[in-house]
């Protein structure tokens, strides 16, 4: 309903579009944009871009992801390797489908951009894969999960987590090994929602277990029915196929209505929103997550120190993806830049050919832009007092 | 049964929130024969008001008693309700009353109104914040149930918001049928240029119509973000469809639209569920919306009217 309300978004979008364009025209000297402090390997400007929702319902996981970014962008200009200096330029699509080609359209007039992290959602990535592909430019999503992204011909496509399908699946086996007769699946309607919702469906009725769908708009404030229907299906175990506000208030309403099987939603439920909007009814969801815990695994220690450092606050739900993503786009430039000024076309050739080992995953994409089948881990997580915790991979949790 | 008396109590519970935003509709539409498209805004408003003092008064309110559970509710009940008036006063004196001295025609209310409500929802979002799920400490121990007859599961929150509704639709009828007040809106409504020779100050009765309806989506707009959640955009939908109440109910007919606010809350609930045992749905939520305007355009078919037909304003 937003994109009936122009005005909501026209705003904020003429003073992003106004920034960025007294952006382009400092000279690459003025030290001005995005953090590039000291320490750069002068020369000429390149510029990275990162669209995901900086505003609006979903800000806070596009927030967790252009930190990410922009920490690896500041430690490459610190270190000293670089011929050349990098900067971010941030294009918000509020994580919807609608203005997601707006976004584009900002990141493309700018030609300094050599390559794209994001978008942050499924249904913004299909908007604009063909955009970015016509260009030539490459982008890598850092949390983009749904299965059929691979499948449409975007030709510079890439994305570092699995896709649902993997997710799904794999959430399937887990179910099934629990002895679930059962499941409610709920899905929100959306591109990432409904896609996992399929794939855990396809794969729990291969393995016999009874599945009840249920569809719920992710607009709706009122969750009473659904959870009344949930309640009454006699289910061992409900899977909500949607984003983390949503979840939330399902969370609560299913406390409320009485609910007692297992809990579980996927990656785009589990952030500090979740927890924060369900509060207690929280405890005992489970999470299945193509995702790393940033604060436990050892190779990611570092960055969380610097990240901590750098924005105050501990990295959160897809910030070391991100950080992944755009550490594997500045090796592609760095390569790309090896053989003469880069381009769009040499950056998306220099991707296309990595072979990165980052703090969450090595990134090595196969030629539909899927990151290597090998590297492809699904991890359970769990709500205990309000916080979320890693349990591992969910191979190992039947 | 359990399950069908479960639904049904969750469409009470929504539907009397819809009547409450559709009276506004209705009494305003009785005296202007106009929409004012920036009354969800006002119920918005009501939201933020009533969250505001509540919040200054109560805190965070854990292990509330009983009675100061009641006081808690009454007192929301007021702040968004003079929130609510407070908003539709300045909005009427603003938008409204300066195209009807000049003598503006009926699409310049509208257009103002849509720009009254694009303004107030970005000034409670710059004001307070654009976070879609705001919501109220739990006062009322939003799971707690009260009775489980048949072994559905009543809730405290639900009859709660609906005694309250109920008690609010009661004063209103009563205010409009039995007071000088309402016999100035309801002369106002029949014949404006007649009821002003009989005396009627019409500026004024046009004015506290405007309180009146804004107090009643005030008050709609606390229990609404006492029992899900609140935001500068949460007006939108429920202001939709409580229009659609008041379409259903008879535009301008104040009893129309305290049924069509309750049938289609109703409606809502029981018919995508249907047919409310464990299994699928027949229909599905996801046609939650669609079922409810498939609803609307039926009933308009049959009866182009409402159910109880156009009263308090002329014909158009």
């Amino acid at each position: 309903m937003r994109s009936t309300r122009p005005a909501t978004w026209l705003v904020p979008l003429a003073l992003v579009s106004a920034l960025t364009l007294s952006a382009c025209s400092n000279d690459s000297s003025d030290d001005k944009g995005g953090g590039g402090l000291g320490g750069s390997g002068g020369g000429e400007t390149y510029k990275i871009a990162f669209q995901g929702p900086l505003s609006g319902d979903n800000a806070q996981l596009g927030i967790n992801e252009v930190n990410g970014v922009q920490l690896a962008i500041d430690q490459a200009n610190e270190s000293g390797d670089l011929d050349f200096t990098l900067e971010l330029v941030k294009a918000d699509d509020q994580g919807s489908p609608e203005q997601a080609p707006t976004a584009a359209a900002q990141v493309l007039q700018d030609e300094a951009v050599l390559g794209v992290i994001g978008p942050s959602f499924s249904g913004a990535t299909k908007a604009i894969g063909a955009t970015y592909g016509d260009a030539g430019l490459s982008f890598i999503s850092p949390s983009a999960t749904n299965p059929t992204l691979s499948e449409q011909g975007f030709p510079t496509f890439h994305r570092i987590v699995p896709s649902d399908n993997v997710e799904g699946s794999q959430a399937a086996d887990l179910f099934a090994a629990k002895g679930y007769k059962k499941v409610v699946v709920i899905d929100d309607l959306s591109d990432y929602g409904k896609g996992v919702a399929d794939e855990l469906q396809k794969g729990l009725e291969a393995k016999g277990v009874a599945v009840q769908r249920i569809g719920v708009d992710a607009k709706t404030t009122d969750y009473g029915s659904t959870a009344t229907q949930v309640a009454s299906a006699g289910a061992d175990a409900l899977f909500y196929g949607g984003y983390d506000a949503q979840a939330g208030l399902l969370a609560q309403a299913l406390k409320a209505a009485n609910f007692t099987g297992d809990k579980y939603t996927g990656n785009g439920g589990k952030s500090s929103v979740f927890t924060d909007g369900a509060g207690d009814a929280g405890d005992g969801w489970f999470f299945t997550c193509g995702c790393s815990d940033a604060t436990v695994a050892p190779e990611a220690k570092e960055f969380s120190k610097a990240y901590q450092e750098a924005f105050n606050s501990p990295p959160s739900t897809y910030s070391p993806e991100a950080f992944d993503a755009a550490n594997a786009m500045i090796e592609a430039i760095k390569t790309a830049a090896e053989d003469g000024a880069p381009t769009r076309d040499s950056v998306e050739k220099a991707v296309d050919g990595l072979d990165y080992k980052g703090i969450t995953t090595s990134v090595k994409f196969d030629d539909n832009g899927e990151v290597d089948a090998s590297a492809q881990t699904v991890n359970l997580f769990v709500q205990e007092n309000g916080q979320i915790k890693l349990l591992g991979n969910i191979k190992d949790q039947a | 049964m359990s399950e069908f008396l479960n639904f049904l109590m969750l469409g009470l519970t929504r539907g009397s929130m819809y009547a409450l935003i559709a009276l506004g509709y209705t009494l305003v539409y009785g005296v202007l024969q106009l929409i004012n498209f920036a009354h969800s805004e006002v119920f918005m408003a009501g939201a933020f008001g009533s969250f505001l003092v509540v919040h200054l008064v109560v805190g965070e309110g854990e292990g509330l008693g009983g009675f100061e559970q009641l006081l808690v509710t009454l007192l929301g009940l007021v702040a968004g309700a003079i929130s609510g008036a407070v908003v539709a006063f300045v909005l009427e004196r603003v938008a409204y009353r300066p195209l009807r001295r000049r003598g503006a025609p009926k699409l310049a209310f509208l257009i103002s109104a849509i720009g009254a409500s694009f303004f107030l929802s970005q000034l409670f979002g710059k004001l307070f914040n654009r976070l879609g799920n705001n919501q109220f400490p739990d006062y009322l121990h939003k799971g707690e149930v009260l009775w489980t007859p048949f072994g559905a599961r009543i809730k405290l929150l639900q009859v709660v918001i609906i005694i309250s509704a109920v008690l609010l639709m009661i004063f209103l009828d009563r205010l409009v049928s039995g007071t000088k007040l309402g016999r100035g809106i309801r002369a106002t409504a029949e014949d404006a240029p007649t009821a002003a020779l009989m005396g009627v100050d019409i500026d004024r009765t046009i004015s506290r119509t405007f309180i009146i309806g804004g107090a009643l989506a005030g008050a709609a707009g606390f229990l609404f973000g006492y029992a899900f959640v609140f935001s500068n955009t949460m007006g939108f939908i429920p202001g939709i469809k409580a229009f659609a109440a008041a379409v259903l109910g008879g535009i301008g007919n104040i009893r129309g639209a305290m049924i069509g606010g309750l049938l289609l809350g109703v409606a809502e609930n029981l018919i995508p569920t249907a047919p409310w045992v464990g299994g699928d749905a027949w229909i599905g939520q996801e046609w939650t919306d669609v079922v409810a305007f498939v609803l609307l355009i039926l009933i308009l078919v049959f009866r182009p009217t409402g159910i109880l037909g156009e009263r308090l304003g002329r014909a158009a």
